[in-house]
């Protein structure tokens, strides 16, 4: 291993990071709001609605990632609907972490005893309130820590986009490698900003749940 | 005419026929006790009222709204149970304070959400509650840090942020450690001299002889008899009652 190629290769290696962290970063957003709705009507039961989101669950969980890539990068192409690289990448990991968070949030929500609905309601607030104002910021305090699960499942999950040529980490290690036959030496370093990166994730979200669980503690 | 007029209730859980048709009438001011064992239909008969079970059949007529069991929800329908609501304080056996919000925070929930109130009329009013119930000092506190005869009197100061015509009490003592019953009754009592109407499901027999204008003894979803604390304590009609009263005394 050699010191003057892992400081060589970093400009090239950081600058994709901030591929993989805007990947990751984008399909959260999207996720968590793909997942909050898909909760949603999946608890409130939205006729057709309900249905369509349990399909999509299921079929999501029930199939690879790399399979859900493939289909939207080559596959959609056939039915009209062609996406570059980076959009397809986004729209696979959010439809991807949308589904599983979407699984959190329910459990969260129907985790939360139904005696505080029934106190909401019986105080004449009407059911979104009720959700809004009571159940959601309860639920939302208990999803966390498998919520940033996901996210770190996610984050990860950005390195399969590397198979249809968006340039994030991953590719560009590979790409790296080819110029300097140092696959030891460069992987490594790969894996070691992937763990800087999610480390430091983690330490956010622990933080956050600290904050939110504050009446908890006596 | 009363505040409360309820006609015919009945309720099933399925085949279970929790709730026979039951009549009962509330004054203005009045103190109703409703004892009986062990899923005689009490607490259902309660939640029924403020439509938390949807009852079978019957009339609930509270204050100004009136509304007939088993109607379809529709809007309208929704709107008057929410009004009934409003005037409808409904304390839990189990307090059911919102966890994530303060004392203070739990009182003013109501006139915000409901009142649209501002929040520092919201806080002035609440905290005065919290006075008068006793916890004029522990407005910061969450639920957790409080005592269950602290919670059970910060939920009451909650049902009364509404200014609520009547009030619900579904076993309002039954969750708390011996000691701390007492506070709650006392609070219960206060309202009761203010003029407060009100309908207790309790087992506390002493309580029940010092605060209920009447005392209704049911059993198998229906009243089985009904008089004042004295008469039916002391002077049992039905059979029923004088095997409850034995067992309860024990
Ligand atoms: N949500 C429900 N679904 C099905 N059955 C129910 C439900 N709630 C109550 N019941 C049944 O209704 C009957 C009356 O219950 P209820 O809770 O009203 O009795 P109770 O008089 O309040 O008893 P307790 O003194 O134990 O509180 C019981 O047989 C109970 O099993
Ligand atoms: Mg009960």
């Amino acid at each position: 291993m050699d010191a003057t190629i892992i400081i060589d290769s970093l400009p090239s290696l950081l600058k994709a990071t901030l591929m993989t962290i805007i990947l990751a970063a984008v399909s959260i957003v999207i996720a968590l709001v793909i997942g909050f709705l898909t909760a949603i009507v999946r608890i409130v039961k939205i006729r057709v609605l309900t249905e369509i989101a349990s399909v999509y669950v299921s079929i999501i969980r029930g199939t690879p990632l790399l399979v859900q890539i493939f289909v939207i990068y080559y596959g959609f192409p056939q039915i009209g609907i062609s996406l570059d690289p980076i959009s397809s990448g986004i729209l696979a990991l959010s439809l991807n972490a949308g589904a599983y968070l979407s699984e959190s949030f329910r459990a969260s929500i129907l985790a939360i005893d139904k005696g505080q609905m029934e106190a909401a309601v019986s105080m004449g607030m009407t059911y979104w309130q009720a959700l809004r104002r009571i159940i959601l910021p309860q639920s939302l305090r208990i999803a966390i820590p498998t919520l940033s699960n996901s996210f770190i499942i996610l984050i990860k999950d950005t390195s399969l986009v590397s198979v249809i040529t968006v340039t994030e980490l991953l590719q560009m290690s590979s790409l790296v490698i080819a110029k300097t036959f140092e696959p030891l030496t460069i992987y490594l370093t790969a894996a070691a900003i992937y763990w800087v990166v999610i480390t430091g994730f983690t330490l956010l979200l622990d933080n956050m749940e600290r904050r939110t669980s504050r009446h908890l503690v006596r | 005419m009363g505040v409360i007029q309820i006609e015919n209730l009945q309720k099933k859980f399925g085949d279970n026929a929790v709730l026979r048709g039951v009549d009962l009438t509330v004054d203005k001011s009045e103190v109703v006790v409703i004892m009986g064992p062990s899923g005689s239909g009490k607490s259902t008969f309660l939640r029924c009222l403020t439509f938390l079970e949807e009852p079978c059949d019957g009339i609930i007529h509270i204050g100004d709204y009136k509304v007939n069991a088993g109607g379809k929800l529709d809007r309208s329908r929704r709107q008057t149970i929410r009004e009934l609501r409003k005037k409808t304080g409904f304390v839990f056996q189990s307090f059911n304070l919102f966890p994530h919000k303060t004392a203070l925070e739990n009182v003013m929930e109501g006139p915000i959400v409901i009142h649209g109130a501002k929040p520092d009329e919201a806080r002035k009013r609440a905290e005065e509650l919290l006075i008068k119930v006793g916890l004029g000092d522990r407005c910061n506190h969450y639920p957790a840090q409080l005592s269950g005869g602290q919670q059970q009197r910060v939920a009451i100061a909650r049902s009364l942020s509404l200014n609520p015509t009547v009030m619900l009490y579904d076993e309002p003592t039954s969750a708390l450690d011996p000691e701390l019953v007492r506070e709650v009754l006392q609070v219960i009592k206060d309202l009761a001299r203010e003029g407060m109407t009100m309908v207790i499901v309790t087992h506390e027999m002493n309580f029940a002889k010092e605060v209920a204008d009447r005392v209704i003894f049911m059993d198998g979803g229906v009243i089985i008899e009904q008089g004042t604390a004295k008469e039916i304590f002391e002077h049992p009609k039905e059979e029923r009652t004088k095997k409850f009263l034995t067992m309860v005394e024990e």
